[in-house]
């Protein structure tokens, strides 16, 4: 019976010592000629054979694609808890490609049944560990392992298989990949023939039953020590429920002709027997995951591309996707692609579904919803490549799944920055769609204004390339209203030469809060382009408000720096003071990913001066303890030079971005709304109110009728919605 | 006054962080690029925000060609010696004779037991290590034929078959500070890789040096047989400092080369994940540094015999 896991075909090669570099020329051989998976097997007990987990890691590093495995890995000596670090290091550094098997085959004098249970026991602290957002430590007390209280994490990239492997008691190791394995290797070589294979899955079969679990939950693989025909192994697959071939072979001649002669025949026959019978093709999660699923959604009609590293809600995984830097959510399931194909496949997929859809790159967005509850989210996180185009004219492909302390890193050995934002988490999709407001900005203007070619994936799953050039409508749209119009794939980017940074933390004392923020705004304005700065207040404590400056100044000279700071440390008294010359990526550094709960209450508003009326109406709302973060960025200089009808990022003119972070929504609102006279507009990013005025402030007049039509053209059923939707009738949805 | 004439190493000291994985491997890259001989990772196998250090090392020598690797330094408790000499010969074989092995008793004794290790004593840890020592040279050692037993309370081996040794005789450097550390350090090591910043001051390097001296002598030992290499912690900036290593490439050069010369460093292993430092450590600083050293011994003592350097003597 075929059990329709997706075929995969591969190279299992045992590592010798006398030919080190034969494992990873064989496994670049076995990508090259567009084999799945290359398998390597622990030695044989007894021989001191390389190390079979070295050699997988140095495998992983001389490969780009391929899919690996260990086989038949054993514990001995190897403390489970650290493996299991190990294994999901090697998957985060591999992109997802690793498979871990393991086998009990004990030392010399070891009981059979005692190695058993030992591997039982480490497979659940392997597992344990891997659940990197459970709560609490680890803890496991077994009679083999002790885990008294191990730290969780990291979880692998992927939802990451254990298989295990017959070992020296094959009954007994069946029974326990029965319960707890992902895959089984079965005994013995194709040569014992179809009879012997459909006999081993009976077993296994009846052992799943037992344990009360789907035959399709286990993969079953199978290690040929001579390339059978095509014919023979369809049989193996579309007969006997093997899924994954293999060949052990040690010379690459043999592996030539399989993947030539052998593979595409068989691939075809498969396929083409799997679509006469209608057989749904794809792996079956565990049953408890299967429990944990959402309804609206076919889990079952993933594409097959992208089922490897979806997300579910019964995932380990899955507490690691589920949320963003300030907003809780519940998605049925998170889709991962890997490519621009992939994102495609994936948007047609969840176009299908009815249910809510998200996009997320790095998932820090504020006013973008890049979680729900229930729906499907669409996480960019895996394509985040950061490529140097031409080095001449410094022009830099971006995926929009890097984060932008990672582009930083990417670019300072060149020389070169791209301004963003002040947070190194955020990730590049969400901002250089939607303006990009950065320690850069009066020197250097928003992120979008440094975009000068994007790949957009279309609601109906065309692929275009916009430019000033191509798509020129698009390429407009897409600068301040990106969310709305596609899926940036790519980004091209004109970057600047950068180098170390002045920057500086001031805290002064702005307990005379009106005359304070005049005085700051009236400093800022007058400050040459060269320097910007972000300022941060709280709620007063003891009756002293006190402000942070966070000003960068784009020299490495101290001197200049010191004199465009000096302004700054002078308009109220000087609480603290730390000025640094750093290099840029130190300022927009990359921090660990973030999880919250909840939803972000936050208001925002442009503004041109900070004028006295402004100042006191800001004054109060800080007296009022309603909001604990009240951030007055500078958005001008370099800003400015861009004529606000050039993109459709329109807040030209303002010299200031004005958030409030609230804790209620009523009591923020009621404040804020009574300031809208002070504002002319808001920035997208950090905006929450779901009022459908707040649309005209975003894309204010000739900006919002411009993006309507482009909407209309290019989604005209309102796909992407999830930030702002410029649809009519206005869709904000929650 | 001590320099043991060791020819000079300079590298990196990573931190393995895993959020985001390509940058690590792209700190050794770049280490490579600007021609460091050592990229080196700090193992804390307990820390979850880490990747695991042996598998970063196996990954990173696939996607480097030259650079000779580390782990800066190997936590022994839960690393347990024999998958370690197993581990560390495959991948010297694997990687073209590219590793060393920094090699330490542990110190987090807390997270260590929490994942599993065993609580040790400080004394007991000098002694589990020197017996892992013992166990990693015999595992490596196919020149005997026979079967490896040693007995011992904490890494026994009984019946255990030999190899694979590694492509080059890999040196073990010890991270070692206190009095029995030190004198195991000269009686059995190849190495001694302490961190500044854990050194109160660089009398503790000439103590150090000197308890190393005394024990290897009194085992026998050329003290020459123990390189002494530092991770060391630092600032790049515009203006001289009276700071260690805190000033511009020039303020580095003599410090540098002060260490080498009168304190017996041999190897300089930059700490701080910064690119900026390492380009300017491979390309200003460490020919520099070179030059100046060169030219102070007079160009007789600038290369120490290999055989000295890395295996036992």
């Amino acid at each position: 019976m075929d059990l329709g896991h997706p075929l995969r075909l591969g190279v299992q090669l045992t590592p010798r010592a006398a030919d080190p570099g034969a494992a990873a020329r064989l496994a670049r051989r076995a990508e090259d000629l567009g084999l799945d998976l290359v398998v390597v097997a622990d030695a044989p007990v007894g021989e001191p054979g390389l190390d079979a987990w070295t050699v997988v890691g140095s495998v992983a590093g001389a490969t780009e694609r391929v899919d690996l495995a260990t086989r038949g890995l054993r514990l001995d000596d190897r403390p489970p808890a650290v493996l299991a670090r190990a294994v999901a290091s090697l998957d985060l550094l591999a992109g997802g490609r690793v498979t871990l098997g393991l086998a009990a085959d004990p030392a010399d004098g070891t009981d059979p049944d005692e190695a058993l249970d030992a591997l039982a026991e480490g497979v659940d602290v392997l597992r344990g560990v891997w659940a990197a957002a459970e709560p609490g430590p680890l803890v496991h007390e077994g009679r083999h392992h002790h885990v008294p209280g191990a730290q969780r994490g990291p979880a692998p990239a992927h939802d990451l298989a254990l298989w295990l492997d017959g070992g020296a008691d094959v009954a007994g190791s069946r029974a326990l990949a029965a319960r707890v394995a992902d895959g089984w290797w079965l005994p013995g070589l194709a040569t014992s023939g179809r009879d012997d294979v459909l006999r081993e899955q009976a077993a296994l079969d009846a052992d799943l039953a037992a344990a009360g679990r789907d035959p399709r939950e286990v993969r079953r693989g199978l290690v040929l020590d001579a390339a059978a025909g095509a014919d023979a192994l369809a049989a193996l697959v579309l007969d006997a429920g093997v899924g994954t071939l293999v060949l052990a072979v040690a010379d690459e001649a043999a592996l030539a002709a399989f993947a030539a002669d052998v593979a595409p025949a068989l691939r075809e026959r498969v396929a083409a027997e799997r679509a006469a019978r209608g057989t749904r093709v794809g792996t079956v999660r565990r049953a408890a995951v299967r429990a944990a699923r959402v309804p609206g959604i076919d889990y079952d009609a993933v594409p097959a591309s992208l089922v490897g590293t979806a997300v579910e809600p019964g995932d380990a995984r899955y507490a690691a996707v589920r949320s963003t830097y300030l907003r809780g959510g519940r998605p049925g399931l998170v889709l991962r692609p890997g490519s621009t194909a992939e994102v495609v496949e994936a948007l047609a997929y969840a176009r299908a579904q009815d249910v809510p859809l998200a996009v997320r790159s790095g998932g820090h967005g504020i006013s973008g919803r890049s979680t729900n509850v229930g729906g499907i989210v669409l996480d960019l996180s895996r394509m985040h490549a950061i490529e140097v185009l031409d080095v001449a004219t410094r022009r830099v492909r971006i995926q929009p799944g890097a984060r932008w302390g990672e582009v930083a890193a990417a670019l300072h050995p060149y020389g070169w920055a791209l301004t963003s934002g002040d947070y190194g988490g955020v990730g590049v999709g969400g901002l250089a769609t939607a303006g990009g407001i950065g320690f850069l900005v009066r020197a250097h203007g928003l992120t979008l204004d440094h975009l000068r070619a994007a790949e957009v994936v279309l609601a109906d799953g065309s692929v275009v390339r916009t430019s000033a050039d191509e798509h020129p409508d698009l390429f407009w749209g897409v600068r301040g209203a990106g969310a709305n119009l596609g899926i940036v794939t790519s980004f091209e980017f004109e970057v600047d030469e950068v180098g170390d940074v002045g920057f500086a933390q001031l805290v002064l004392d702005a307990t005379d809060t009106e005359q304070f923020l005049v005085d700051y705004g009236a400093t800022l304005e007058a400050a040459p382009r060269d320097t910007t700065a972000f300022l941060i207040m709280g709620p007063p404590r003891d009756g002293t408000v006190v402000a942070q400056i966070m000003a960068m100044v784009d020299s490495d000279d101290p001197e200049t720096i010191v004199e465009r700071l000096t302004p700054f440390a002078r308009i109220a008294p000087l609480l603290q003071q730390q000025v640094q010359v750093v290099p840029y990526p130190a300022v927009v550094s990359t921090p660990q990913r973030h999880f919250s709960e909840g939803e972000p209450v936050t208001r925002t508003g442009m503004a041109e001066h900070l004028t006295p009326e402004l100042a006191a109406d800001a004054a109060r709302l800080v007296r009022s303890g309603a909001t604990p973060f009240f951030q007055i960025r500078a958005a001008g200089g370099a800003v400015h030079d861009v004529p606000a009808d050039a993109t459709a990022y329109a807040h030209r003119s303002a010299n200031f971005s004005i958030v409030a972070m609230g804790t209620s929504r009523r009591r923020i609102d009621a404040i804020w709304d009574a300031m809208a006279h002070h504002f002319d507009g808001a920035y997208l990013s950090f905006e929450t109110d779901p009022r459908p005025e707040r649309l005209g402030d975003v894309y204010p007049g000739a900006t919002l009728e411009r993006l309507r039509g482009l909407k209309r053209r290019y989604d005209p059923e309102d796909v992407f919605r999830h930030n702002y939707s410029v649809a009519e009738p206005p869709a904000v949805v929650l | 006054m001590t320099d043991y004439g060791h020819d000079l190493l300079f590298g990196s000291f990573i931190t393995p962080g895993n959020a985001a994985p390509e940058r690590v491997v792209g700190l050794a890259q770049i280490s490579e690029r600007v021609g460091l001989d050592l990229a080196t990772f700090q193992d804390h196998p307990y820390q979850p925000s880490f990747l695991d250090t042996w598998t970063l090392l196996s990954y990173v020598a696939a996607r480097t060609e030259h650079i000779t690797l580390a782990p800066n330094v190997a936590n022994l408790p839960l690393r347990p010696p024999a998958v370690l000499a197993r581990s560390v010969a495959s991948l010297d074989l694997l990687s073209g004779g590219r590793v060393e092995l920094g090699l330490g008793a542990g110190g987090f004794w807390d997270a260590i037991e929490a994942m599993g290790g065993r609580r040790l004593t400080p004394g007991q840890g000098v002694d589990a290590l020197r017996e892992a020592i013992a166990v990693i040279r015999a595992l490596w050692d196919t020149g005997e034929r026979a079967r490896v037993d040693l007995p011992g309370d904490y890494w026994p081996l009984a019946g255990a078959k030999r190899g694979p040794a590694p492509a080059h005789p890999v040196g073990i450097w010890v991270g070692a500070y206190k009095p029995r550390m030190l004198r195991l350090t000269g009686e059995h090591a190849d190495g001694w890789l302490p961190s500044l910043p854990y050194l109160s001051s660089l009398q503790d390097l000439d103590d150090g040096n000197a308890r190393i001296d005394d024990a290897a002598q009194a085992a026998g030992r050329d003290p020459r047989a123990v390189r002494r290499l530092l991770n060391v912690g630092g600032q790049l900036s515009a203006r001289r400092s009276p700071n260690l290593l805190a000033g511009p490439p020039e303020q580095w050069v003599e410090q540098l080369a002060v260490l080498a010369l009168e304190h017996g460093t041999s190897g300089f292993i930059a700490t701080g994940d910064d690119p900026t430092l390492l380009t300017v450590l491979g390309q200003e600083i460490a020919p520099a540094v070179r030059e100046l050293v060169a030219a102070e011994r007079g160009g007789s003592a600038g290369v120490a015999p290999a055989a000295v350097v890395a295996g036992e003597a």
